[in-house]
């Protein structure tokens, strides 16, 4: 296998969310995965069915209230939120939203906290508070993911339910090349996280449809609120990310210059790069 | 006008870095990077497995320049970064990530 095909394998061979569980119909949702065109329905059993090109059957696996599918033999099961299975959370599918960029950059722009004072102003960050103190942020060789810690960042209003601004703390977790889990602090109960996940659907090298999704312990907040507050959220790093230069994400820095603050990207992109998932990635700096 | 560059925070440390280094092509990487950064730069040492880099100039830039080195060049693999003062014996910092 030359390391052409072994990069584009990499990728195929994984799991991707191709649409809500909530928004399976007979008629199917015409999409794609990774530039081949898709239909995401359910049959006449009312059993989840992804279909790729020329009819070929796709694997399917219904999690976290997405349909997930692969366009090759997925090696490894979705990987494991344990947060979905505890009582007394509430899910939110927050839906889609269609970005042009790489889902790479999708995903990286998620793990970036430093932007929030200037793309989120007076939500997710304000000014002055714009300093990001050190982190830690490795790649766990025992589960094979990446993770940052001990994140802390001034938060003005940091979910639909805080009523005020506080220090939040995040912790980021990566287990699959286009998806995120966010644990951040959950305002009502200190003791337990809010999960808010990024889960990426490659549409193509550089279009994506990226769709949220929470397991969050807020018993009093409306769910249009709470969707509305993450589109709103998600509509606001849009414009960021389909003006971003280049369009694919970089795995060699050599045109930037990362500091300290980007650990978090800089070990993603290294894990990336040691798994050979570069579809959306750009290899060379230009 | 004259602009007069201030040394007073300038530090000098050996950067040893670690990995599957292919250095005909991370050497010029590190040189084109260093230059962007406007730090001096001394190679002490390199092969395809280990590469010693005297670097000169404020912490802030020394510390970016260890972050950028972490990833590299593509056909490049970091595995660990170490930072210390220059012709130290024992590096006081380690990065890996």
């Amino acid at each position: 296998m030359t390391d052409d095909t072994a990069s584009a394998q990499a990728m195929t061979d994984e799991w991707y969310p191709v649409g809500l569980i909530s928004q399976l119909d007979k008629t199917g949702r015409q999409t794609a995965l990774m530039g081949e065109p898709i239909v995401v329905a359910h049959d006449a059993d009312g059993q989840a069915l992804v279909t790729g090109h020329n009819g070929r059957r796709l694997p399917v696996k219904l999690r976290y209230g997405h349909v997930w599918s692969s366009l090759g033999t997925p090696k490894k099961d979705i990987f494991a939120i344990p947060e979905a299975d505890q009582p007394g959370r509430r899910f939110v599918d927050v839906g889609v939203v269609r970005v042009r960029c790489s889902p790479l950059r999708a995903v990286e722009n998620f793990l970036d906290i430093a932007h929030f004072p200037f793309v989120h102003t007076d939500v997710l960050g304000a000014e002055p508070h714009t300093e990001v103190l050190n982190y830690t942020a490795e790649i766990r060789p025992d589960v094979d993911e990446v993770w940052a810690t001990e994140v802390k960042f001034y938060q003005p209003q940091a979910s639909k339910s805080a009523s005020g601004g506080i220090t939040t703390e995040y912790m980021y977790r990566v287990p699959a090349p286009t998806c995120s889990v966010l644990y951040k602090t959950c305002p009502p109960r200190p003791t337990e996280w809010d999960v808010i996940t990024l889960f990426v659907q490659p549409l193509a090298e550089d279009l994506c449809d990226v769709w949220p999704w929470m397991a969050l312990f807020d018993d009093e907040t409306a769910m249009t609120d709470l969707i509305h507050f993450q589109q709103m959220i998600f509509l606001q790093d849009r414009s960021i990310l389909e003006n971003q230069v280049p369009r694919l994400l970089p795995l060699d820095p050599g045109m930037e210059i990362p500091t300290r603050a980007d650990l978090t990207s800089i070990a993603y992109r290294r894990w990336l790069k040691r798994h050979n998932y570069t579809y959306g990635a750009q290899l060379v700096a230009r | 006008m004259v602009m007069v560059q201030d040394k007073t925070d300038e530090i000098q440390q050996r950067m040893t870095i670690l990995g599957e280094l292919d250095i005909a092509s991370f050497l010029p990487w590190i040189h084109r990077h260093a230059a962007k950064l406007g730090l001096g730069q001394t190679v002490a040492h390199a092969d395809d497995a280990r590469i010693e880099l005297d670097l000169r100039g404020p912490e802030a830039l020394i510390d970016m320049m260890e972050i950028g080195c972490l990833l590299g060049p593509i056909d490049v693999w970091v595995e660990t970064i170490a930072r210390a003062p220059c012709n130290a014996q024992f590096p006081n910092a380690k990065t890996t990530v």
